[in-house]
């Protein structure tokens, strides 16, 4: 296409006449676009407001914590506060379930999934096989405006009169089906609102699942067989499988529910409901553990759909900046897979104390421990493709590399909560906050900001800024920290995760569990000399250390805030298509890339991290470059594969 | 550069690209289906015997509708082959014929829908229960929404801070009563109101007024708060509200939006209190089977529902034709083992039993001592006992059943039990599906022409896809029949 | 998938076999429903018939989908996807339903609550 035209004008936002052969308006060039790159920036910016958005609701949630007994700074005077502040201009219980409730669904459905999912994949994906675009623009269009819907659906909840949602990101029944049901117009409570809006999210994430996976098994370009595919698009097709598979049982659970609260029916009501005193109004007969199946069986592989494309973004970011191939590229191809399939049938180590049988958590502690084996695999090849190496320690690969041992905290902490009988401990605590916050905050977020700043000259033909990078990474780093390693040892002396006034309540309940003499569990801490009388005040002095950090991590994103929007304009223009020397088909593109992308028909001629090829006149050889000599040193085949491989 | 295998498939997949993309949509929609399949399963499976409500065990209960389920079943099946045949139409370049079976695959979506609704318009009007205190349950139907609280009201008092109160949906009649503020924050006090859109943007008014209010109080106390007032004085703002209307309205209360009601006021449970005089909250129904699932064989004799039904020959009649079938029963037993299981003696099969309530001065109406005054007949037939009890014996009595007696009633809707719920969802949803499948079918039919002119093969591809899809949905309801109706 | 017209009548005909062979299964599958032939236990219907029934329903199901949906045709790729899906669905049906039949809970239930009123007649 207007590859000479692209060069010239390299700043993305430049104006409207990049490209002479399209005389689009602004709106359909750049909102009602079909192009995946600006759906794909669509959706990065979108999910970055909803991600400062759901910090924002954190950070008032942890003002209550920290400090139970003071009025919020700065809100208390704001209308909408009045109804869920309390004379004293202290946070109400409601608010904090509220804002709990809504950190967790727009940090998971609206920020990061479309953050990871929608803006990289859809930018990245077409790019690194070689498609002009995505097989479905148009499809790839609705997706994004189903996803800003739903998002706008549930802010919108929030000045309903009855608040937004406020039974937990998980919404179980019949906390949920209850919730709000005294008001004359059911339809418009944030409760029903909460699944109208995850109808919506639910029905563009299938879209887009549908899209991704259909491009990437039709669309790859010639020589693009399966084993020459990039790490990030083999996540990205596994993603797309656990999102195509797994979101419509919530959708059949968020159904359901839309059914108990506004036709009254029983899904999830079991009989003889008692709420608030007196008998629910209900026929009874229905089981909330259904919904939990139900919710779960999305829930978990979302866990998964949060952490590959971040492992997928480091797995492209490392091999370049240690100009190293990806160690056991296979073994990572194939682990993904066994991690795809694994994914679907662990769920209900989410349910260990529903009481739903010994023989089902048997099972299920049983597979929750294999899939580690995989997620470990992947990880080891990261830190292995790592050694030896002579590593370029730009911002993407600082990020990159810390990403590492967050995800491994996270994911070791993860262990003993695999086990029924630890979880019993330690079920919603502040120890599973913590272990879920490091796989998710320092670990996927941290990749996704490595995957901005590594793709950014791509997007926009300036580098962004390094010194306001290092500026946001290292208080990141530190801060992320600050916030929840504390968090493991609240929850291991058994602080409850929903305690909206924090310290208080648990002061008072742990002076009657540890304190009081000859209690059963005063003896057991006796005994393991684990907690002493104190530990409660200890541990409460530790949600300022948290608290803290929090607000701090938010004043150090600041700089990013700046980089990403100033460096559009004044950053270091790139002087050449490849300013990382990558070997992947994104960087044959012109930049930024055109409407159509390539500017001739792209050929993938080897493997996608041909670093270092002993031989070759560069420490890279890129898969869209043809040199006879150089394809020699190609362990893999050329053939195209007639099979998609084993599981997906 | 153009989107590649657009029409024609690629090699070594075998698909084009919609194929392959509606073959992973119907993956997500074996999923969604899979999941309600699960839950149909799980809730039928988790019936605890004489706790939750028994699931309408085979077809006894609804026979009425398997004829409407087994023709729709037919009609289904004719419009998938029809699709078939449309496609081969247009691989055969024949666009006529391939008009004509497109048109009739969508004439046969109608037809499904259109008995589709036949069938929920009698299940959500013509059939209802009562469950009473100990669990008995009538069968039957409840006469003119008698299930409502009529009321005659004077004033509403609600706050400002909540939602718009429930209340006014409830009010009869096209008139919105002319309403006096006559208690309330000062400035709102003598504000006449007198038609819904004005009462909601006073309302709305009102609430500003009162969150503005809250906040400066707020902002006044926790100052003194601050500065170390001692005993400072505790926020106080007026936000409740009472309306007087200028002559009484009638309101038709939804009992499930009703906290409590009295002779004199009906409390809302969004705190609205509606004052005034009620004017009646009899249900009045006509009995047509009573089924004593849920009660324990030893106490079937002295049920609740006896003293309400108030007739000994219907009792007698319960328990004659219970004794027929326990007959029937120990009689197959005595080669089967000699003990009949526990599930057949809660069953449906022994305790769900046609009853008719005679009308006075008709045959069988002897024996009431209780010559109540509004005793009404109703010259309808019951039908939903099914076809065994035809002909069957005159007018009913209608029933004026208390209200204190009642546990929980309603039509044969969603919210009458779990085989009711998901019954109507999986339905429901399965509908949609027919209804977005059709309206595709229709569209590549009436704006097919063009596209066909231009390049066939691309219309014979959408019309292959919409197939898919189409097929899916017969698919889906192959299951759905036998599991929803028969089995 | 046939793509000249000559093979076009065998496509035909088998479509229109596919065809009534569903019309007879589901007129079979009223009858299991309603007939008390098929009734093997006692009065009333049971869980013989739902086997049935759902049998005759997976051999129409299996019809459409390999001869109208043309999965007859198609390559393994498809397959593929689809049996994974079918065991995804069918994991999440069995194993919610584990959760009311938990063979080792059922072990240790020795209480038999109603056990009290089956003795008495009704």
């Amino acid at each position: 296409m207007s590859a000479a035209t692209a060069h010239e004008h390299a700043e993305a936002h430049g104006g409207h006449d990049d490209h002479h052969e399209h005389h689009d308006p602004f709106w359909k060039k750049y909102i009602f676009s079909t192009d995946h790159k600006v759906i794909g920036i669509q959706y990065g910016f979108t999910s970055l407001v909803f991600l400062a958005f759901g910090f924002f609701l954190m950070m008032v949630m942890r003002w209550s914590i920290a400090y139970p007994d003071r009025a919020v700074p700065l809100l208390a005077d704001w209308p909408w506060f009045q109804a869920w502040l309390d004379d004293g201009g202290k946070v109400t219980g409601d608010l904090y379930n509220m804002f709990g409730a809504m950190h967790g669904t727009i940090m998971v459905f609206l920020g990061i999934v479309p953050l990871a999912f929608g803006a990289f994949g859809n930018y990245v994906t077409p790019l690194q096989i070689g498609a002009p675009d995505m097989a479905f623009p148009r499809l790839n269009m609705a997706s994004y405006w189903l996803y800003l819907l739903g998002g706008a659906l549930m802010f919108v909840s929030f000045f309903l009169p009855s608040g937004a949602a406020k039974a937990g990101w998980t919404n179980y029944s019949p906390l949920a089906t209850t919730t709000d049901l005294h008001y004359g117009d059911l339809f418009w409570t944030g409760q029903t609102q909460w699944l109208v809006a995850m109808a919506l999210l639910i029905s563009s994430s299938l879209l887009g699942a549908v899209n991704f996976i259909c491009t990437i098994i039709n669309l790859r370009c010639k020589g693009m067989t399966w084993m020459r595919l990039p790490f990030f698009v083999w996540a990205m097709l596994v993603t797309g499988f656990l999102l195509l598979l797994a979101f419509p049982p919530l959708e059949v659970a968020a159904i359901m529910q839309l059914m108990d609260r506004l036709a009254g029916t029983s899904f999830f009501v079991p009989s003889g409901l008692n709420v608030s005193g007196m008998s629910f109004d209900a026929a009874g007969g229905g089981s909330p553990l259904l919904y939990q199946h139900l919710f779960w069986f999305l829930a978990h592989p979302e866990v998964y759909v949060l952490i590959l494309p971040a492992i997928a973004i480091v797995a492209e970011i490392i091999p370049c900046n240690t100009r190293k191939p990806l160690w056991g590229y296979k073994t990572m191809v194939y682990a993904v897979m066994v991690l795809g399939f694994l994914a679907f049938i662990v769920w209900a180590h989410h349910m260990y104390i529903t009481g739903m049988g010994p023989a089902v958590s048997t099972f299920f502690q049983t597979t929750t421990v294999l899939i580690s084996v995989p997620s470990v695999i992947l990880i080891t090849s990261l830190l292995i493709s790592m050694w030896g190496g002579s590593i370029r320690f730009n911002v993407p690969m600082l990020f990159a590399t810390a990403f590492i041992p967050m995800f491994g905290i996270g994911g070791l902490t993860g262990l003993p909560l695999a086990f029924s009988l630890p979880d019993l401990h330690l079920h919603d605590t502040y120890y599973v906050i913590g272990h879920f916050h490091y796989v998710v905050a320092p670990g996927t977020i941290f990749a996704l900001f490595a995957g901005i700043y590594h793709w950014y000259p791509k997007i926009t033909g300036r580098m962004m800024s390094t010194r306001l990078g290092h500026l946001h990474f290292w208080p990141s780093l530190l801060f992320m920290n600050g916030i929840f390693a504390p968090m493991f040892f609240q929850g291991m002396a058994g602080f409850h995760r929903r305690a909206f006034d924090g310290g208080k309540a648990y002061e008072q309940i742990s002076q009657q569990v540890f304190a009081e003499p000859n209690t059963f569990l005063a003896n057991i801490a006796e005994t393991l000399n684990v907690i002493d009388a104190d530990a409660p005040l200890r541990m409460i002095d530790l949600n300022l250390v948290t608290s803290g950090s929090a607000w701090l991590l938010a004043v150090f994103q600041v700089p990013f805030i700046i980089n990403l929007f100033l460096s559009v304009f004044v950053g270091k223009k790139v002087n050449s298509d490849n300013p990382w020397d990558a070997t992947t088909l994104e960087w044959a593109t012109p930049t930024p890339p055109p409407h159509g992308n390539f500017a001739k028909e792209p050929v993938a001629f080897r493997g996608p991290y041909e670093y270092s090829v002993p031989g070759a006149p560069r420490d890279f050889t890129p898969q869209f470059e043809s040199n006879p000599a150089l394809t020699a040193g190609s362990e893999h085949d050329a053939e195209p594969k007639e099979e998609i491989a084993a599981a997906h | 550069m153009e989107i590649p295998y657009e029409v024609t498939p690629r090699r070594d997949t075998g698909l084009y690209n919609a194929k392959l993309g509606v073959w992973l949509f119907l993956a997500s929609e074996v999923m969604l289906f899979g999941g309600l399949f699960s839950a149909y399963v799980f809730l039928r499976l988790g019936v605890q015997e004489g706790v939750d409500n028994p699931w309408p065990w085979g077809v006894s209960v609804h026979k009425d509708f398997v004829w409407l389920g087994a023709i729709n079943t037919i009609v289904l099946i004719a419009s998938s082959v029809g699709v078939v045949f449309a496609w081969v139409a247009l691989k055969e370049r024949n666009w006529r014929r391939y008009q004509i079976y497109m048109y009739s695959v969508v004439a046969c979506a109608v037809i499904f829908m259109c008995i589709k609704s036949v069938e929920y318009y009698s299940k959500l009007t013509q059939h209802h229960g009562i469950k009473l205190v100990d669990n008995s349950v009538m069968e039957g139907k409840i006469l003119d929404k008698t299930d409502r609280i009529r009321f005659s009201g004077e004033k509403l008092t609600f706050s400002l801070q909540g939602a718009v109160p429930a209340a006014i949906r409830d009010f009869d009649g096209e008139n919105f009563p002319k309403f006096k503020v006559t208690e309330g924050p000062e400035e709102l006090v003598g504000a006449e109101i007198s038609s819904m859109s004005q009462f909601k943007s006073w309302f709305s008014d009102g609430r500003r007024l009162v969150t503005n209010q809250l906040t400066e109080e707020r902002r006044r106390f926790r100052g003194e708060m601050a500065a170390g007032t001692e005993n400072p004085k505790p926020v106080s703002v007026v936000s409740s509200v009472t309306l007087t209307a200028a002559e009484p309205f009638g309101v038709t209360g939804n009992p499930r939006k009703i906290m409590a009601h009295s002779e004199s006021a009906i409390n809302y449970r969004d705190g609205v209190k509606v004052e005034g005089k009620l004017v009646s909250d009899e249900v009045q129904f006509e009995v047509h089977e009573v089924d004593l699932q849920l009660v324990l064989p030893t106490k079937q004799r002295e049920s609740v529902v006896w003293s309400v039904i108030n007739d000994e020959p219907a009792k007698k009649q319960f328990f004659d034709a219970q004794h027929k079938k326990y007959e029937e029963l120990l009689e197959y037993y005595k080669d089967h083992g000699g003990v009949i299981p526990e599930s057949q003696l809660r069953g449906r099969f022994l305790n769900v039993q046609y009853v008719h309530v005679a009308a006075e001065g008709h045959e069988g109406g002897h024996g009431k001592e209780d010559k109540h005054a509004d005793v009404h007949t109703s010259e309808t037939n019951p039908t939903a006992g099914g076809g065994e009890h035809e002909g069957a014996h005159g007018p009913s009595r209608i029933l004026s059943v208390p209200r204190d007696q009642i546990k929980f009633m309603g039509n044969h809707g969603p919210r009458y039990g779990t085989y009711y719920a998901i019954y109507f969802t999986m339905t429901a949803l399965h509908g949609l599906h027919v209804v977005g499948g059709a309206l595709v079918l229709l569209f590549f039919v009436v704006f097919g022409k063009k596209l066909y002119l231009k390049n066939p093969e691309h219309l014979a591809n959408r019309v292959e896809v919409g197939g898919l899809f189409w097929h899916f949905v017969d698919l889906i309801w192959i299951f759905l029949f036998p599991i929803m109706y028969l089995l | 998938m046939a793509d000249a017209s000559h093979d076009m009548t065998k496509t035909k005909k088998s479509y229109a076999a596919v065809g009534i062979a569903l019309l007879v299964f589901t007129v079979v599958t009223v009858t299991i429903g309603l007939a008390p032939i098929f009734d093997f236990g006692p009065p009333g219907p049971d869980g013989m018939d739902f086997v049935l029934g759902l049998a005759v329903a997976t051999v129409k199901a299996s019809l459409v989908a390999l001869i109208f949906m043309h999965l007859n045709h198609e390559k393994g790729l498809i397959y593929k996807i689809l049996l994974f899906t079918v065991l995804f669905a069918l994991g999440l049906m069995i194993l919610t339903m584990f959760a009311d039949i938990d063979p080792i809970l059922e072990q240790f239930e020795t209480l038999q609550t109603t056990r009290g009123w089956l003795t008495e007649k009704p």
